[in-house]
């Protein structure tokens, strides 16, 4: 009798708890969506913004495309780096489904890695070379472009190996043609989530610093086009994102769907919570028509937002487990705690956090005497 | 084995080792240029040398393109290109060692903030502040070093843990502290290599200056590395030991190896010395030949370091392909191909297929057909030798089987002690013979085409 396709699980008995990898894996894909949303939107935001503008200097989208890829040059190498704690903890977890669907996609997984490389130091050259000579654009935009492009094209390749790895009743049709996972109807509207997220949370940021400056008197009519610029990309992509949300559920199997509705108040409650925050996200960005003097709106909607993509990391988890949840209960994880370790990795994290934020109070409250600022 | 099998004509291992390389490099520049830019920056402070700080600021720069882009991305690339070729080794080191790898992401993320920030504050904060950054950047840095030592070590010399299974006797295991004393002396050796580039813009008055300086933590780093290496083959079990001085005349190609990084070492140490003496002679080429020295020795190591591990991933506990030392038995009786679900899958019902799947499932982390380790060229020329090379390692499978936990194999008793043994019924192995014969014969290669997966 031949086995099964779903590999058998790892020797080794789980080093902690079920719930606590997820819990961590949660946390950390959080971290690292907040930052994704920035690298994946802003990217795309400043290459269309710097098109339009077409990097004349002292238009609005011209600042715009160079505060937001002054923010990426940094954004993205801690998008790498809060992805690999996600990276490590899914690799715990899910181990059978997470491998079986890289090595399904073969190159294609592989390629993410070098379309990192290229599209952030495509970031780089456009900072270092062409964001401080505006007018001399199409090189520069280009230089843009490219970067933009790579990173939609790698939130392509995650979202694919994603929905291959919580689908093991496809592999068998992905081993023979890994585009069909394309055909997919989640896939686009997926990927559409992304990209969506992307824009409202760059607008919102970038609205937030354009209202910070103009309220500390710096260029306040610039600052407020940006930030009315800005708030308009998150107004439209969240109700883009509204309509997408609905389709995202709809085209969800149906036994995953009746799961997240018959889940009681652990599956409800994150949704239910996650929809009235997206309303409420979008009353709360049409009620704003000049963010510089609504600035506790500002701020509030951008709090907002952030628990918005929390939320929704919970129900993206929750939407997993349906899926897999046939293919999981045939396989009993063991787990064998190694609690002093785990208790070094928190004291660490929390020592960790401590000193980065003490690193930036020092930073903030050190300026350079006028002989240091050379 | 269970796992999809991923064909890649330039073999797995290739890729494995062209990615892990070129991180490592970057990796120890991270760490050893953490060092050598935070002094460069204190003792600029401490002289008011200007020349030193422009090279600490040059520097930091180099730092974020390649440590934080590069560095950050092949690392990840290790993970990725790990679960592509090897998948269950990669998921029996992170069950083991998820919660070391966890504590170095947490140094890992310090250490980029700092090196932002660093980068980003040239000027704009008090220099107090700034070298505290610096310093906090490098401290960072090192810490995920101690950690990622642990985990790397744990590979070659498991040491107690292969009883125990306890997380710091992995950890803390017989070659962790010379390697880690080796890993520092690198550092500062990849540090001085890629520092030469910014010194070398400097106006010619000052850069001689510059250059000794760089010459003195060449050197420094050299003397520290070959100590460490030294250190680290003395602790190295005999029978390891014994694979790359020679003692396997299949291996000899390690034990060349091992006389070559010795001689890049040395190399990188007169070009030292000729900086200390002679620095104006230093341009764009010869700092190009230093860092090719550098990397030399670097990559040696690291090839000896992996050769000698051989045939396992993790010594006494899991084979390169996958095979856990504790399931031979029980393949041996259920056959392979009811244990490996996509081979199986893949296969068809003719011996030749089953062959195949057999080859892709058992031998294909190592083995390609015709490229990196060629199986065609390595086939012996009488088909019937094919049977009893296979039945040999089937051999030696027993042998290992009959190892109780913890108990080490003599590989000096071993026909081929760099080779996983074969597991599977009597029939897999016909059918593997099979298959390499049609490989080997003149219509091999239509046999491998037809042989669908």
């Amino acid at each position: 009798m031949k086995p099964g396709l779903i590999p058998p699980l790892d020797a080794a008995p789980l080093p902690g708890p079920v719930w606590l990898f997820q819990v961590l894996l949660v946390l950390t894909f959080f971290l690292h969506l907040v930052f994704m949303n920035l690298t994946l939107g802003g990217t795309l935001m400043a290459a269309i913004s710097r098109l339009l503008s077409g990097g004349r200097e002292g238009d609005h989208r011209t600042v715009l495309t160079s505060r937001l890829m002054r923010v990426n040059s940094y954004g993205i190498a801690l998008t790498i780096t809060t992805g690999i704690a996600p990276l490590l903890f899914i690799q715990v977890l899910y181990q059978q489904y997470f491998y079986t669907a890289t090595i399904l996609l073969g190159w294609i997984w592989f390629a993410f890695l070098v379309m990192l490389v290229v599209g952030y130091y495509a970031a780089y050259v456009f900072k270092l070379r062409f964001d401080r000579a505006p007018g001399k654009s199409t090189l520069g935009t280009l230089w843009l472009f490219l970067s933009a492009l790579l990173f939609l094209l790698i939130a392509a390749v995650h979202v694919a190996v994603n929905l291959i790895h919580a689908q093991p009743g496809k592999w068998a049709a992905i081993e023979t043609s890994p585009w069909s996972i394309l055909g997919d109807p989640a896939y686009f509207p997926r990927l559409l989530h992304f990209v969506l997220a992307g824009f409202a949370f760059s607008g919102v940021v970038m609205a937030w610093w354009a209202v910070r400056r103009a309220a500390a008197g710096h260029e306040v009519e610039l600052n407020g086009k940006l930030a009315r610029s800005a708030w308009r990309w998150a107004l439209w992509a969240t109700v883009a994102q509204i309509v997408d949300g609905v389709v995202l559920l709809l085209v969800l199997p149906r036994h995953v769907l009746l799961g997240l509705m018959r889940g009681g108040a652990a599956t409800m409650v994150p949704l239910t919570l996650a929809i009235l925050l997206a309303i409420g996200l979008l009353m709360m960005l049409s009620r704003v028509t000049d963010p510089v003097r609504q600035r506790g709106t500002v701020t509030g909607t951008l709090a907002a937002l952030a628990l918005t993509i929390a939320v929704m990391a919970i129900t993206r988890d929750q939407v997993r487990d349906l899926y897999l949840a046939a293919a999981r209960a045939k396989f009993e994880l063991m787990t064998a705690p190694q609690w002093g370790t785990f208790a070094l990795f928190a004291v660490l994290l929390v020592a960790g956090l401590a000193t980065v934020a003490y690193l930036v109070k020092r930073v903030l409250s050190s300026p350079a005497t006028g002989s240091e600022a050379a | 084995m269970g796992y999809p099998i991923w064909d890649i004509a330039m073999g797995g291992s290739v890729l494995m080792a062209v990615v892990a390389v070129a991180h490592v490099i970057v990796a120890h520049f991270a760490v050893g240029g953490g060092l050598v830019i935070a002094v460069t920056e204190t003792l600029a402070f401490r002289r008011n040398d200007g020349e030193l700080r422009q090279l600490a600021k040059r520097s930091s720069l180099m730092l974020i393109l390649v440590s934080t882009v590069f560095g950050a991305v092949s690392g990840v690339g290790i993970w990725v290109v790990a679960g592509l070729v090897a998948p269950a080794a990669i998921s029996a080191l992170i069950h083991n060692y998820v919660w070391g790898w966890a504590i170095e992401w947490v140094f890992f993320f310090v250490e980029i903030v700092c090196a932002i920030v660093y980068y980003d504050t040239w000027g704009k904060i008090s220099k107090r502040a700034h070298l505290f950054v610096g310093w906090l950047y490098f401290v960072a840095a090192y810490l995920s070093l101690v950690i990622i030592n642990g985990i790397i070590t744990f590979m070659l010399t498991p040491g107690k843990w292969l009883s125990t299974h306890a997380f710091w006797d992995g950890f803390f295991n017989p070659t962790y502290f010379p390697s880690l004393l080796l890993r520092t002396g690198i550092a500062a050796i990849m540090a001085s290599v890629f520092m030469v580039f910014p010194a070398l813009k400097a106006a010619m008055a000052v850069r001689g200056h510059l250059l000794r300086y760089l010459g003195w933590w060449l050197v420094a780093g050299v003397l520290v590395s070959y100590g460490g290496y030294r250190w680290w083959e003395a602790v190295l079990p005999a029978e390891i030991k014994g694979l790359f001085l020679g003692a396997s005349p299949a291996l000899r190609q390690l034990a060349t190896t091992r006389h070559f990084l010795l001689w890049a070492l040395a190399a990188t140490l007169v070009l030292g010395v000729l900086l200390l003496a002679v620095p104006r002679l230093a341009r764009v080429v010869p700092a190009v030949v230093l860092m090719i020295a550098g990397f030399a020795f670097f990559a040696g190591f690291e090839w000896v370091r992996e050769g000698v591990r051989k045939p396992f991933l993790i010594h006494d506990y899991m084979f390169s392909n996958g095979l856990l030392v504790s399931d031979i038995g029980a393949i041996n009786d259920e056959g392979l191909l009811a244990r490996a679900g996509w081979a199986a899958h893949d296969a068809d019902d003719d011996p030749l297929s089953r062959g195949r799947q057999v080859f892709r499932a058992e031998c294909s982390s190592c083995h390609t057909i015709d490229g990196y380790q060629g199986i065609r060229r390595l086939l012996p020329p009488d088909p019937d030798m094919t049977f009893g090379v296979l039945s040999t390692l089937s051999e030696m499978g027993d042998a290992y089987g009959e190892l109780a936990p913890g108990q080490r194999i003599d590989m000096s008793s071993l026909d081929y002690p760099f080779m996983p043994p074969f597991v599977g019924s009597d029939e897999e192995l016909e059918e593997l013979a099979q298959y390499l014969n049609s490989l080997a014969a003149s219509g091999g290669r239509l046999a491998e085409k037809g042989a669908g997966q």
